[in-house]
């Protein structure tokens, strides 16, 4: 096994686990104020008057804006959404409120002082009067006749209403089936829970005119793009951002919020430095919240249990503005999905993105995803038992064959490679599956016993985001390659410099293994570079499972032209024909060149490195120095896959749902380090058990977050979980030159449908077909002993 | 948020209807009120220091009553806003004769509240609020009792402690925890000095 394969422990856990992480809360500059948000407790109202007076008063504090005062030509300088759909309505949304508010959190002012605490306090002095406005909180209700307008630019409250496939053809296979199975799905608003919350410092320099902005960010460069084009106006190059340590995303940190604009504006005018961290209430409420779906999905069927057509209809909240890429989560990275891993004839889906008085809502780890998974894997479940099948048996029926790839949906995607049944094989052995439902049988005629549950879910994912033309066609107003420069130094160790900016996905560790493998060199002589508009060139970022997929990739690709030029050099050196020479990573006493069939013929790779620098023994047609550099744009996304099998165990008088075991069988292709896909597996595993059994974000009826807090919103904890028995197939990806996928996001996408599949069938004696996540033991309890008063 | 209860108090009507409208003896009566003054017929302003769980800060606010009908009932419309958060409610209040010579009142209030207050301190927010409604009555009553036995002074009946209130907010707690029948005495005891300490800890670390 090469470096590539090999499980090579986190080379940056040492300074994280021992806290010396540097995150941008731990960085302070000589001369820093501390800047506080006002923001609105209420979730819809006018601004009457906001009276600053007491605030400026107050010791400590040198200045307090507001909307106003961040507009003084009249123009407001808005966040920018990064993705259109046709049609798409676009409110102003401005840094701070401008006579209206329209969340619980909703920036009013901004209070900038000499320390935090005297920021917090004068924070508590503006007065702001509010005449409150009613508000609307549910997406289902939000297009009602009467419910309260939220834009004026959105009559209806709708942001957008999109539709995907054939619905005349899909009308025809409803008409056509003999079985349907129909659910109504809510699924869950949740809240993202980086450990880190969202931080900023922003340094100005008004002799050079230079804006530096250390910020907790997924992607340095589409900030400082984003803040260029639309909240800051400055010169993108004289616009540094800077990612140190960022303490987890999931998503939460891709996209463009009014505070960090706010901050550097306040830096900017004051001419010192500015610092702005979010508390952890504060992010409850500002983060970008994730799903909150409304839902009707049917499955028409043969008798057989074929599937014939695919119907769905979903009103996704958008909360109060539409976030960077909040248009497109709910559309091209959920309807794009609900094929799911089956060959399905025929499909419509309807989206509306509806504004709420909430939050806005924008990508969550697998943003879209989860959400089509969760509708094709509940119907699944409900057409098994529409039809009488087994629920394996019914999945294994509609697979899409491995002879059928590369397999073009009715949903505009190409699956490029897939075998999806020895993935179910693999998951159904390693669950047990026929034991585990003869235990089933037992329990449920023992009273005495708590009730078992199996619950699958064979899921895809579309990641590696993304082919550039095809986001462009379908509306991102980015495209989605990705950048790497190898610089290889003068005595042969190399630095990556990556575009891909990571935040826990362990890119010190994968990254290196990429170079160091395709180099012959030893991991420790790579240096991954990334998160600094500075030195990295551009750079997209890291989300949607892209970082092996596509920065690595473009690593791949910058290492073989490095190793192009080497060869030219090598070739000189041997006095050899450029095309005799081959370079083999991995020849006894070290990486070298050799002329082809006579090994003993040799450069040694440090040598022909050297010889790069001093150029005295050079070919005259090269240039000196050994550093190259490639933009990676994909050809097509990455389909990631598997079957994940949870095992719950209820208690029959409470109501609690005990996650007994979990099974994951995923198949990324090639695994660069399989315990860093491992661990990304497991965490990805928790969130969705999280989203399926504990967390939701609520809003009572007039708007106010009431989980706004750790007390009241539940995140897993390690006790809730069992170990996770984790495996793999190996389908590699035929388009990208390392042959991977991305994993960052299965663990998320599969879970919450296989635990819901679960607990239904658990209770399936008591006539249950569905119950609504977070399946509290309440929900449960209900089910159980007053049927159907749910 | 739904705020009801009734009180029965040992006093004529009209002796709890002179003390329900006179602000200084509400100002007295509950927990954390810093003032409350007369704004107009039927008006009053006031501030009002409310800790919730680890959420705190002062309120300030303006209670206007209507539809009087002494000495039976009124109409009471509150608005308060603070660092916290804000508060708005409406309701009534309303007398009549218990048979045993006294009064009974009855309190209805529908109440909306918003904010840190509501975000942070939601699932204390009910029995915060009971318990100030509580222990403004039962301040009532001893003010009342004060002033029916005699003494037109009423200064014994000071505004209950931080400390009296914590251990109040605590019973209310664990009143709810516990159903009546199965809340054994010493165990009750127990439960209402851990919670009490529970919830000093709670606040000083707020």
């Amino acid at each position: 096994m090469g470096v590539i394969g090999s499980s090579i422990k986190r080379r940056e856990d040492p300074a994280l686990i021992t806290g010396r992480g540097r995150y941008t809360d731990d960085l302070s500059l000589p001369g820093m104020l501390h800047a506080v948000i006002v923001r609105s407790p209420h979730a819809h109202a006018r601004i009457v008057s906001i009276d600053a007076a007491a605030a400026r008063a107050a010791e400590g504090v040198v200045a307090v804006y507001d909307g106003r005062d961040l507009v003084p030509g009249g123009e407001i300088k808005g966040v920018p959404t990064g993705w259109l759909l046709p049609d798409l309505k676009v409110p102003v949304h401005p840094l701070l409120a401008v006579d209206r508010v329209r969340y619980v959190g909703d920036g009013v002012a901004v209070v900038v002082a000499e320390s935090r605490y005297a920021a917090r306090d004068a924070a508590d002095l503006v007065e702001v009067e509010y005449e409150p406005l009613p508000a609307v909180v549910d997406p289902a209700k939000a297009t009602a006749d009467g419910a309260p307008r939220i834009h004026d630019e959105a009559p209806e409250n709708v942001a957008f209403d999109w539709q995907l496939g054939d619905r005349e053809k899909t009308d025809a296979a409803f008409a056509a089936a003999t079985k349907v199975a129909r659910l109504k799905l809510r699924n869950n608003r949740l809240i993202p829970h980086a450990v880190e919350p969202r931080a900023c410092l922003a340094d100005y320099d008004p002799t050079s005119g230079e804006l530096t902005l250390r910020m907790t960010s997924q992607n340095p460069h589409v900030h400082r793009l984003l803040m260029h084009l639309a909240s800051m106006g400055l010169p993108e190059h004289k616009m540094r951002i800077i990612a140190p340590e960022v303490g987890g995303g999931f998503g939460s940190k891709i996209h463009h919020y009014p505070d960090e604009a706010i901050t550097a504006w306040c830096a900017i005018n004051l001419k010192r430095p500015v610092k702005w961290t979010a508390t952890r209430s504060e992010a409850n409420l500002t983060d970008a919240h994730g799903r909150d779906h409304a839902t009707t999905a049917e499955l028409a069927l043969d008798d057989g249990g074929r599937i014939l057509g695919l119907r769905v209809e979903t009103y996704a909240a958008m909360g109060a503005y539409l976030s960077t890429f909040a248009a497109s989560v709910p559309t091209y990275l959920y309807g794009t999905l609900l094929s799911g891993q089956y060959d399905i004839p025929a499909i419509h889906v309807h989206v509306y993105g509806v504004f709420t008085n909430t939050t806005p809502v924008d990508a969550y780890r697998g943003a879209g995803r989860p959400e089509a998974t969760f509708v094709v894997e509940r119907l699944m479940d409900a057409a098994a038992e529409v039809c009488g099948l087994d629920p394996a048996a019914i999945r294994r029926r509609n697979f899409v064959p491995p002879e059928k790839f590369p397999y073009p949906t009715q949903v505009a995607l190409e699956y490029d490679s897939g075998n999806y049944e020895p993935a179910l094989d693999k998951a159904l052995e390693l669950a047990g599956y026929d034991a585990l439902r003869e235990a089933q049988k037992a329990a449920r005629d023992d009273p005495k016993k708590p009730l078992i549950g199996i619950g699958l879910s064979s899921y895809i994912e579309a990641c590696g985001l993304a082919p550039s033309q095809v986001v462009g066609a379908l509306g991102a107003q980015a495209g989605l390659w990705e950048s790497a420069k190898i610089r290889v130094q003068p005595s042969g160790s190399v630095t990556v410099y990556t575009g891909s900016s990571a935040h826990g996905q362990g890119h010190h560790t994968t990254f290196a293994q990429i170079v160091a493998d395709k180099l012959g060199i030893d991991p420790e002589q790579v240096e991954v570079v990334h998160g600094d508009t500075e030195k990295v060139q551009f750079g997209m970022g890291t989300y949607g499972s892209r970082s092996a997929a596509v920065g690595g990739s473009a690593i791949a690709t910058a290492t073989d032209k490095v190793v192009a030029k080497a060869r030219k050099i090598a070739a000189h050196l041997l006095e050899a024909a450029e095309e005799d020479v081959v370079f083999d990573p991995a020849a006894d006493g070290g990486p070298a060149f050799h002329v082809r069939g006579v090994p003993d013929k040799r450069q040694g790779w440090g040598d022909v490195v050297l010889q790069a620098y001093l150029a005295h023994n050079y070919p005259d047609d090269l240039e000196p120095g050994l550093e190259e550099t490639s933009f990676y744009n994909p050809s097509n996304f990455v389909y990631p896959f598997g079957t994940h099998v949870a095992v719950v165990e209820i208690d029959r008088e409470t109501g609690e749902v005990r996650l007994a075991r979990y099974v994951a069988v995923d198949d990324c292709g090639n695994q660069i380090n399989p315990m860093i896909v491992a661990g990304q597996v497991h965490g990805g595993i928790a969130q969705g058990v999280g989203q399926a059994l504990w967390e939701q974000a609520v809003y009572d009826d007039s708007g106010q977050l009431v989980t706004g807090t750790l007390l009241d919103y539940a995140v897993p904890r390690a006790h809730n979980l069992p170990s996770f028995e984790t495996d793999h197939t190996v389908t590699p990806c035929p388009h990208n030159p390392l042959g991977v996928k991305g994993i960052g996001e299965a663990g998320t996408i599969a879970s919450p449908a296989a635990v819901v599949n679960a607990v239904v069938d658990a209770l399936k004696p008591y006539g249950v077909n569905h119950l609504d996540m977070p399946i509290t033991p309440e929900k449960v309890w209900r089910a159980i002993h007053l049927k159907g008063a749910l | 948020m739904r705020l009801q209860g009734e009180h029965a108090f040992e006093a004529p009507r009209q002796v709890v209807w002179e003390a329900v409208m006179d602000p200084e003896v509400i100002a007295r009566v509950m927990p954390g009120c810093k003032a409350l003054e007369r704004v107009g017929e039927n008006a009053y302003q006031g501030a009002m220091k409310i800790k919730v769980g680890p959420v705190q800060g002062e309120f300030k606010g303006a209670v206007t009553l209507s539809d009087l009908d002494p000495p039976s009932s009124y109409r009471l419309k509150l608005s308060g806003k603070g660092a916290p958060g804000f508060v708005e409610g409406e309701g009534t209040l309303t007398l009549s004769d218990a048979e045993d010579g006294g009064t009974k009142l009855i309190y209805d209030l529908e109440a909306k509240v918003g904010g840190r207050i509501a975000a942070v301190g939601q699932r204390l927010l009910d029995s915060s609020a009971r318990v100030i409604a509580r222990q403004s009555l039962e301040g009532l009553e001893a003010q009342i009792k004060a002033r029916h036995d005699g003494g037109e002074t009423a200064a014994a009946a000071a505004a209950p402690s931080e400390a009296d209130f914590a251990g109040r907010f605590a019973k209310g707690l664990a009143a709810e925890l516990i159903p009546p029948e199965r809340r054994p005495l010493a165990g009750g005891v127990a439960v209402v000095v851990l919670l009490a300490l529970a919830y000093l800890i709670f606040r000083s670390c707020g």
